[in-house]
């Protein structure tokens, strides 16, 4: 027998659950379960505990289940799900792959419907019919760089005296955005270019302007002597915003229909001025050819050595005011906090409902619900813990040999003696002439591989006596 | 007194006109005033609970797997319909697990001054006494919005018996049984035979059963017919101790035993022999004495319905005098109990000589077919170890039996579903060798 580590304390641990009372006996700790008597630490011979006794026997039952003796685990896992074949998972999954391709081809489609031609429209960096790339080019070449912001806040930080403030969609913006702006207008001194403002940002960005209908003719003649658009002549001003001052201090422009499409403002005290622009048309790849458009575009951002090209974006809804948020609570109309307050007196009645039973819950005793297998398998856990194989070896080679004198007709009383099982056995046998000396009475088989193998031969042996 | 969930959704939709039409406090005070004056009217309007009059009838006793019909009777005496919802409750193993719901729940609707009866099935899943608990009753008004609740306590018992499931073994035993009986008398002579009659004498016959003075009576050969001996003692005694809590397959190893039993009781009270019922473990559980022929098995079963296995360690001291003191005659006693090595090596062993000087002695005992398994089990190391622990065990078991053999014990050592036939074999045995 192969000593177990005496140091392993948890050899009495394998034993079934043994009673909390019972002190891990001795034998335990050497591992060596004895022979004729249960497993140390088992409950008692017939795998019935005694401390279950209060438990087991005095406890209510509050639930309908069943008393439900242990059975083995898994059993009914193991029968619930049909075998997954690929045929059965292709079948299964054949239709929600072909919603999912749907589905895509779907999305794909309308997104290359959907994407059109308002695309980086006025994007200094694209080259698209509705970009600006070919004014920001022309402006590079004539030594004004061209930096792009997508917030307000950018936009107003880099606003100066050197500045043009090109804003491409001032109706885009909210009012903290409008109010970044207003004050880039006011402090910075330079250059500020609103394209195609309409009446929800005029009030805020120039407040001395308002838009006045609709230019019916798309280019326009200059009609006025403002340097840039006399030099321009001609250009592509109309089709949008006609606008109106207030007072007679700025210059107006390209008129159709008596009001200016282009009105340049003094802003400030600081020198800078304002240039309301009718339309963005002039500044479009596909029409900056096209009449004095690229002379009046060059001339109205290149007045300053820095162009800064305000492209307003969703990053700054983020730069919002959090003041200026609202609760889901404060959208909704006043009476529905009251609606709320009466639905929860209606969720109070329904737990009410709910919680009131149709009478008492019945108790009843359980009875004990013990395997009266459970020493032997205690035993088995035992064996295989302490590796012992000598025993479980011993144990099986007697069995074998009871099993073989009662086969070959010698008596009970006799069959544990060589001289007199070997002959007997050795007779029956035909074919081959394997060692039965050292199969039935040999020696503790030295690996756990051959203790299975030994009671496979002895099995085999059994079987060839029988049949023979 | 309860809700219902009809108050609970018109509450809800209660929400409505007070968001749109006045939300404010007035608003909430008129919804739910209203709400609660409804409600109030509905429960003045619902029939009273206390005053109904319950009576119970049905069946009081049943096998175990078969199902009783419990009826309920309920009066209604007072002046308004019951509308009601019933609950008739019993302990939960009254019913399969999963359908105790479906199960104790009734609808009805009571006129004024009348009466209906209502049926509760039960389909136990236990031996044992159940005891109807409180029958509770929910009384609905004209709207459903505020109920009446009350309980009422009707008492009613139902016993379920054993199953006695081997049954189907009987008719072939009675064949046998009549073969050893008079109506084919035996010729061989034994201890427990009687003289039945005389015949004449034909070659083959054993010389030693001719009656040479009958036969100089009537100047031709005749022999003397036997037959066994009726009107013996026969003493089944179950051990409920903690060995036969164990459980082996589904049931406990007492309830096979109580099988094996049954079976022994029936064919012994036909082969016209006197049988008792003791069950013991420190002190007697149940006992059944001097019952006449029909009468033996109802009161065997009513006896057993109750027992349930005690888990303290059988007293055999007690147990051994105790069955000397009912067993004052020569007896066959059957001992239903354990193979185990310690508590029988212990206890039984020592005490058998007092039984087996007057009494035969016949020890049955329920062994596991999961230990038979276990032993089968090969191919890898733990299913070795297993095999091995199932040989040591059954090994152990041999030898104690062994033991008792050596007493002069019987021993029937079977798996629950063959222990009743062997048990009732063994007895044929006994009976046909007139060793009763």
């Amino acid at each position: 027998m192969t000593a177990p580590d005496p140091s392993t304390p948890d050899t009495a641990a394998d034993a079934p659950r043994p009673a909390p009372h019972t002190p891990a006996p001795p034998g335990a700790r050497h591992g060596a379960p004895p022979a004729d008597t249960p497993p140390p630490g088992a409950p008692g011979p017939d795998g019935v505990r005694a401390p279950s006794a209060a438990a087991g026997n005095g406890l209510p039952r509050t639930s309908p289940g069943d008393p439900a003796p242990r059975t083995a685990p898994g059993a009914a896992t193991r029968t619930a799900a049909p075998a997954a074949t690929p045929a059965a998972l292709w079948r299964r999954g054949r239709g929600f792959l072909i919603c999912l391709g749907i589905l895509l081809v779907a999305a794909v489609t309308l997104a290359a419907l959907a994407s059109g031609s308002r695309h980086g429209r006025l994007d200094p960096r694209s080259a698209d019919p509705d970009g600006s790339r070919a004014v920001a080019e022309l402006l590079q070449a004539r030594g004004v760089t061209t930096r792009v912001v997508t917030t307000a806040r950018e936009a107003a930080a880099a606003a100066g005296p050197d500045t043009t403030l090109l804003v491409t969609n001032p109706d885009l913006l909210g009012e903290s955005q409008l109010r970044a702006i207003r004050s880039a207008i006011d402090l910075s001194g330079g250059r500020t270019v609103l394209l195609a403002p309409g009446s929800p940002s005029l009030p805020d960005l120039a407040p001395a302007a308002r838009t006045k209908g609709t230019a019916l003719d798309q280019d326009l003649d200059p009609g006025c002597a403002l340097p840039a658009a006399v030099s321009a002549g001609r250009a592509g001003t109309g089709g949008e915003h006609r606008y109106t001052t207030d007072g007679a201090t700025g210059t107006a422009c390209y008129p159709s229909g008596g009001h200016p499409t282009l009105l340049v403002l003094p802003t400030g005290t600081t020198g800078g001025d304002t240039v309301l622009l009718g339309s963005e048309t002039i500044l479009l790849n596909r029409k900056l050819a096209s009449e004095g458009n690229a002379s009046l575009a060059l001339q109205l951002l290149g007045s300053r050595p820095d162009l800064v090209w305000y492209l307003p974006s969703l990053a700054d809804a983020q730069d919002e005011d959090p003041a200026q948020e609202q609760s889901f609570l404060d959208l909704l109309p006043h009476g529905w906090s009251w609606a709320f307050l009466q639905l929860f007196v209606a969720a109070a009645l329904a737990a009410l409902w709910r919680a009131r039973r149709l009478g008492p819950l019945v108790t009843e005793k359980l009875p004990v619900a013990i395997r009266a297998s459970e020493t032997t398998e205690g035993r088995a856990r035992l064996y295989r813990k302490a590796g012992a194989r000598d025993r479980a070896a011993t144990v099986l080679r007697a069995a074998a040999r009871e099993r073989l004198a009662a086969l070959v007709g010698v008596p009970p009383a006799q069959a544990h003696d060589p001289a007199a099982l070997l002959p007997a056995v050795s007779g029956r046998l035909t074919e081959r002439q394997q060692d039965l000396t050292a199969l039935l009475f040999g020696t503790t088989p030295a690996t756990d591989a051959a203790l299975v193998a030994l009671a496979d031969h002895l099995d085999a042996l059994e079987r060839e006596v029988r049949t023979s | 007194m309860a809700l219902t969930g009809r108050a609970a959704l018109l509450a809800a939709l209660g929400s409505l006109p007070v968001g749109i039409l006045e939300p404010s406090w007035t608003g909430m005070l008129a919804v739910n005033g209203a709400l609660g004056l409804a409600c109030a009217v509905d429960y003045a309007l619902a029939a009273p609970v206390r005053s109904l009059i319950f009576t119970r009838s049905g069946d009081t006793s049943v096998r175990l797997g078969e199902p009783a019909e419990v009826h309920l009777t309920v009066a209604n005496p007072g002046a308004r319909p019951l509308r009601a919802r019933i609950r008739d409750a019993w302990p939960p193993s009254s019913w399969l697990p999963g359908t105790e719901t479906g199960a104790s729940r009734h609808t009805l609707a009571i006129p004024a001054g009348e009466r209906r009866r209502i049926t509760t099935r039960l389909l136990p899943t236990r031996r044992g006494d159940r005891r109807a608990d409180r029958v509770t009753v929910r009384s609905y008004g004209p709207l459903g919005l505020l109920t009446r609740q009350g309980t009422h306590t009707v008492p009613w018992t139902v016993r379920v018996l054993p199953p006695f499931t081997s049954r189907k073994h009987l008719p072939s035993r009675l064949a046998r049984l009549r073969e050893l009986d008079g109506r084919t008398s035996v010729l061989t002579r034994g201890e427990g035979t009687e003289f039945d009659s005389l015949r004449d004498y034909v070659p083959g016959d054993d010389t030693r059963s001719i009656d040479w003075r009958a036969t100089a009576r009537r100047h031709k050969v005749a022999v003397r017919t036997w037959r066994p001996e009726r009107d013996r003692h026969i003493l089944i005694c179950l051990d409920t101790g903690r060995t036969s809590a164990g459980r082996v397959g589904d049931a406990p190893r007492l309830d096979s035993a109580m099988d094996a039993a049954l079976l022994l009781a029936a064919l012994a009270s036909r082969a016209g022999d006197r049988v008792d019922l003791l069950a013991h473990d420190r002190r007697t559980r149940a006992q059944v004495q001097g019952r006449a022929a029909g009468d033996v098995l109802p009161a065997f079963v009513n006896a057993m319905a109750t027992l349930e296995p005690e888990l303290v360690e059988t007293d055999a001291r007690s147990l051994v005098s105790t069955i000397l003191r009912n067993a004052p005659r020569r007896s066959l006693v059957v001992l239903l109990t354990g193979l185990d090595a310690a508590p029988t090596e212990e206890g039984l062993l020592p005490l058998l000589p007092l039984l087996t000087q007057r009494h035969t002695v016949l020890l049955a005992s329920v062994a596991d077919p999961r230990v038979e398994e276990m032993t089968r089990s090969r191919g890898t190391l733990d299913a070795v170890y297993e095999a091995a622990a199932g040989t040591q065990s059954q090994a152990s078991r041999r030898r104690t039996a062994d033991q008792l053999s050596r007493h002069g014990v019987h021993v029937v050592d079977a798996t629950p579903d063959t222990l009743a036939p062997a048990l009732a074999d063994a007895y044929l045995s006994l009976k046909s060798a007139g060793r009763l």
